[in-house]
Parts: C-alpha cells; structure tokens; sequence
C-alpha cells in the first residue's frame, strides 16, 4: 500500500511527540515508586486512558476475526471481556490496591512463599513478552513503507527502549493518554466515511453472510465457550493489577474500569463494523483482500479498507491510532517484564538488601533484555508468535488459581499449595498444548477431544490446590485431637 | 439513513466526544495539581 507523503509525515511527527512527552514524564521521577508505580498517584482519567489503552493490544487480530466472524467478534473479543473486567472490579480492584504492593508475584509471596513468588515471576514473564505486538508493528511497517520487517522491528525498539527506560511508568502513562486519543479518533473515524461511501446497512446486508449479522457470527457453541474461558485473563492480567496498585486511592480502580468498560463498548463497535464493512467491500469488488491458509483475512486487512474510505491526512490519524493501540501495549509490557526481573527475581529473589538505587539500574537492563526477548521472537521465531496466545493461555491455567484463591479462600493455605498448585497447572496444560501442536489441521492445532489446553490445566491446578489444602486441614485436626 | 447507520454515527461521534471529556478532566486535575502545589 502507498501512502502519502503527509500521512507519512504525520506518523513522524506523532513518535516525535511520544519524545517530548516522555522528556516532560521523566521529570516527575524521583525514586522506585515513582518509575514503577508513578508515585501512586494516578488520578480518575489517566487511570482509564492507562488501562483502556493498554488492555487494548490485538487491533490486527481483531481486524481479521470481525472480517471473518462479523458480530462474532463482538461477542468473543468483547462482550466476555465485558463481564470479566465488570467482576474484576467489583470484587478485587479495591483488594489489589489496598495491598500496597507492585506485581503479581508480589502478591503470591503475601498469600504463600518465596518459591511461589519466584515461580509466578517467571510465568508472569511469559504472559507480558510483547513478542506479538512488536511483530504486529514490523508487519505495518513493512506494508506502508516497504522496508523489510527486521528495519521495522528496529525502529519500533529504539523508540520503545528510548522512551520507557528513560522515563519509566510516568512515561508509559503519559505517552498512554496520547495514544488513547489517536487510538479512539483513528478507529472512530472509518465507520461514517465508510456508509457516506459505500452505504448503510442494506450495502451491508447485501454483501454479508447472514451469520456475520447475529450476534454468535456462525462460531460454533463449544468456541464461543472457549474464547469465554479464554476472558479469565483478565484475573491475572498484571496491566490491570499494575494499574489498581498505581491508582491515587482504593475507590479509583472500581470506577475507572467501569468507565473503560464504556470505552471498550463503543471502540469494539467500532472496530467490528470496520471488519464487516472490509468483508462487504470485498465482495462487493471494491477492495482486495487475501484470505490466508487457516480461513482468517490477511493481517493489514484494516488498514487496506481504511485507506479506500479515508482521505489523506485523516487516513494518517487512522494509521496513528492503529500503531498507538500497539505501542501502548508493547511499553508497558516491556516495563512489566522489566519489574518481574528486576523487582520480583532480583531484588526478592536472590538480592534482598539491595538499594533501590540498584532495582531501579537492573529494571532499565530488565526494559533491554525484555524488549529485546520480544523482538528477537518476533523476528526469528515468527511461528513461535502463532503459539504465544496458547502460551498465555498456559501462563493463565498456572497462575489463575493460586491468585484467586489467595484473595478469596478465607480458610489457612499451606504455603505449598501454591507452589504445587501452579506447577500442576504448567504441565498439564503444557503437554496438552505441545499435543495440539504435533497435530496441526490447516495451522490450527488440534487437542485431546478438541478440549484448550487451558481447561485441563486449571481443573488440575484446582485439585492439587484443594487437595493440598484438604490434607494441611485433616493434619491440622487430628494434631488438635 | 437506516436506524443501524445513525446508532453506528453516533457511536462514533461518542466516542470521540467522550475521548475528548476525558482529556479535558486530565488536565484539569493536572491544573489543580499544580495550583495545590504553589
């Protein structure tokens, strides 16, 4: 695809602005807190514009599934995200706050031991490589400006490195609120220029099958259940917990993921609309998309839509918002992975008396090894990326249990039972994985009776969990007896 | 215009309204911040 020279001039400029952002958040850092929690002083609307943005990540994904699955999308990507940000809120962003601590892992240590806190370090690592947003923005690169995809990967580090490790989580915030403008504008931008063009909803129902216009969009039952399963990430998504622990007081939390709620709503309206829009166009003959091996549209199918229906300059802002959706996710990532080193294995771990002075050093090396962990993946190991959600999936059956029930079960936890619980988890949710993988039909693995790793995984999690935690209680009675 | 075009325009409009409000609280507090301060 060409763009213009003023769309390319805008996106420029808009990593220009990323700069002197971060040059104005670096001068609010005065210690630890500061450059991993922004003092905890984060107020109502930067805590949305924070979390809003970043929780939002997968806008290519996202463009390929609404084409694919029209309303679909709406209810797999987003109603049960919905739901589970709406519990999320209600019953443990005021807990996560008033905790006081940093991470996850941090969280694990106060409810078990050191060894739970180092395993769910390394998990917690795994879930927040931003190895598949680095690799999303090497593909735009490469499809607006015709560079090879390293050359993209390239520049995407430099200034992810640059601006994170210079000024922090008080940059990551800020350049999060300029992202979560072009973010919201960009993507609201096509839907109305795309009906003024090609037409409301009879252009729409002419050219869409009728399974993209109800709301299950033809998934079949047993995936749509899956891809509800898959929204219990949100429990153990360490952006949302970083965000609560940042918040300026316990009630922030609640109502700023209520209001993102709002947001994601009307963004996921957007977004799904423009895919159903890119199928009909399609068919319609207007636009040309190639559908990949595994049935789904290629990647840059949002952006060859936009680019029919946008003007220049307004097609600039688009691509703005596109790569802000990215970019947003990918710094704080980079600066969570960069804690759990640091905060969780080096300091907690293995260095207990070392100075915040020293934390602060290894978590700039930490920003480094991370992003540099997350590109080389994206440019090495590209098929590695195709698993990454499955890995995520697996990060999630390991640590989901032992987290919630460290908030929720009031009866005495044998320290163990975390450790145990989690180890439980990874392996069995691991074997399942690598199964499917050994099995793949048109690039789609196939499990043990067509069951996600991430089921298995959490049911043998749940019963090492309760087992371990039945006998501490038996042992417990016949010693008082 | 079909009723799924207006709901789709004003969902748009919304949405950048409301990114806009948002903002606007943003620097408001940042104001206040700085006025407390001095």
């Amino acid at each position: 695809m060409e763009i213009s020279m003023i769309d390319a001039g805008i996106i420029g400029s808009y990593f220009i602005m990323l700069a002197i952002v971060a040059f104005f958040a670096r001068k609010k850092i005065h210690g630890l807190t500061d450059y991993f929690l922004a003092g905890r002083r984060l107020t109502l609307p930067i805590f949305v514009a924070t979390l809003v943005s970043t929780w939002y990540g997968g806008i290519l994904g996202v463009g390929q599934y609404s084409y694919f699955s029209g309303l679909g999308n709406w209810l797999t990507q987003g109603i049960f995200y919905y739901i589970m940000a709406l519990l999320f809120a209600l019953f443990l962003a005021h807990k996560i706050r008033k905790s006081n601590l940093f991470t996850i892992p941090d969280q694990l240590e106060k409810f078990y031991d050191k060894k739970s806190r180092f395993l769910g370090s390394i998990f917690n690592f795994i879930l927040v490589t931003p190895a598949p947003y680095i690799l999303s923005l090497g593909v735009i690169f490469m499809f607006l400006f015709g560079v090879p995809k390293w050359i993209g990967i390239v520049i995407v580090l430099v200034i992810l490195i640059g601006y994170t490790l210079y000024s922090g989580f008080y940059g990551v915030i800020y350049t999060d609120l300029l992202q979560f403008i072009f973010m919201m504008v960009g993507v609201a931008l096509v839907v109305p220029f795309a009906i003024a063009k090609y037409g409301g909803f009879e252009f729409l129902s002419a050219n869409l099958p009728e399974t993209h216009l109800q709301i299950t969009g033809g998934i079949p039952t047993q995936m749509i259940l899956v891809w509800g399963f898959i929204a219990f990430w949100t429990f153990v998504d360490p952006g949302f917990y970083q965000r609560c622990y940042a918040a300026k007081d316990s009630k922030i939390p609640k109502k700023g993921i209520m209001i993102s709620i709002g947001f994601w709503i009307l963004f996921d309206i957007c977004t799904t609309f423009t895919g159903m829009y890119a199928f009909a166009a399609n068919k319609a003959g207007h636009i040309s998309i190639k559908i990949l091996e595994n049935g789904l549209p290629q990647p840059e199918t949002y952006m060859i839509f936009a680019n029919s229906v946008l003007p220049p300059v307004l097609m600039g802002v688009f691509l703005i918002g596109i790569i802000a959706t990215l970019m947003s996710t990918i710094d704080s990532f980079t600066l969570l992975g960069a804690m759990n080193i640091s905060h969780d294995i080096y300091k907690h771990t293995f260095k207990p008396k070392a100075t915040d002075k020293q934390v602060m050093f290894v978590t700039k090396i930490g920003i480094v090894i991370t992003a540099l962990f997350g590109a080389t993946l994206a440019l090495f190991f590209s098929g590695i990326i195709s698993m990454w959600y499955t890995i995520g999936t697996v990060c999630i059956s390991t640590l989901i249990v032992p987290v919630l029930g460290g908030f929720f079960i009031k009866t005495k936890k044998p320290p163990i039972s975390g450790v145990f619980s989690m180890i439980a988890g990874a392996i069995v949710s691991t074997i399942w994985m690598l199964n499917g993988y050994n099995n793949l039909y048109y690039e789609w693995p196939v499990y043990w009776f067509d069951i996600e790793p991430m089921y298995p995984g959490i049911l043998a999690a749940l019963v090492v969990y309760f087992a371990i935690i039945g006998i501490s209680k038996i042992k417990r009675n016949q010693e008082l007896a | 215009m079909d009723v799924i075009s207006f709901i789709l325009i004003i969902d748009s409009v919304g949405l950048i309204i409301a990114t806009f409000v948002l903002t606007y609280f943003f620097f408001r507090d940042i104001l206040r911040e700085g006025k407390e301060k001095k």
